[in-house]
């Protein structure tokens, strides 16, 4: 996935705990930790709003779009 | 009347199929019983050579100890085929009684159940074969082909299919945060 979180980055620059983020957010550890560790296929809107609300920051700087080999088409997915 | 879940019609399904199951159990344990009691009578032949089997057409067939053995192992062959067809649809009941359809070992349950049911389609013209070259002398009723089976064996491969894109769209909406 060519699309890669920045949640770690953010999360030390705002001083905050994964833990502190989930409760805030409402999404659980677990799904924090799949979007953190790159392996979420999607993010929802409502989920991205409430992250970017939350670390007062821009979805640009949750996100990154890095081209690479493992560039595949929604078809390829499975 | 909910389809899915506990105490859904599924449940109730499930309870039939456990049943259905066990009986099919017995069965093939009669089935074993009787071979087992074949092989022993062959040790006398004077017993087997007094038995005869009646086939669906009404035609009566003096059985010997390997015709006999022959029309019992493929009972028990066919039955064996049904209880797989059985335990693996009580396996997708579950699931459904769990309320959770797309779990992904259900494509290949399916496709385990539709490969069975080809294959007791096909088993049923080979019988036939065996029979009419075994038995040349008996009006064995030839076996018509089953529009109805290939077309169930159709069908569930492509509820495999249709399985296994629910499967999919399930572990897209469980890694969609």
């Amino acid at each position: 996935m060519p699309i890669r979180v920045n949640l770690d980055r953010v999360l030390l620059q705002r001083r905050m705990s994964l833990t502190e983020l989930a409760d805030r957010v409402g999404v659980t550890i677990a799904n924090l930790s799949i979007l953190k560790t790159g392996k979420a296929r999607a993010v929802r809107f409502s989920t991205l709003s409430a992250l970017c609300r939350e670390l007062d920051c821009q979805p640009g700087d949750l996100l990154i779009y890095e081209p690479g080999p493992d560039d595949v088409g929604d078809d390829d997915l499975d | 009347m909910r389809a899915l879940g506990p105490g859904s019609v599924s449940s109730f399904l499930k309870i039939i199929l456990d049943v259905v199951f066990f009986a099919l159990w017995i069965g093939i344990g009669a089935v074993c019983l009787m071979m087992l009691a074949a092989v022993l009578f062959s040790f006398n032949p004077e017993l087997i050579e007094n038995m005869s089997i009646r086939t669906g057409g009404g035609t009566q067939i003096d059985a010997g100890g390997p015709v006999l053995l022959g029309g019992l192992a493929a009972a028990g062959l066919y039955l064996a085929g049904v209880l797989v067809i059985v335990e693996r649809l009580r396996r997708i009941f579950s699931t459904l009684t769990a309320g959770d359809p797309f779990h992904p070992e259900n494509v290949r349950r399916l496709r385990v159940i539709g490969l069975v049911l080809a294959g007791l389609e096909i088993g049923r013209y080979v019988i036939y074969g065996l029979g009419a070259w075994a038995l040349p002398d008996a009006a064995i009723s030839q076996p018509e082909f089953s529009p109805t089976a290939w077309f169930s064996v159709l069908v569930v491969f492509v509820l495999a299919e249709v399985f296994r894109e629910g499967a999919r769209l399930r572990r897209e909406a469980e890694l969609t945060i």
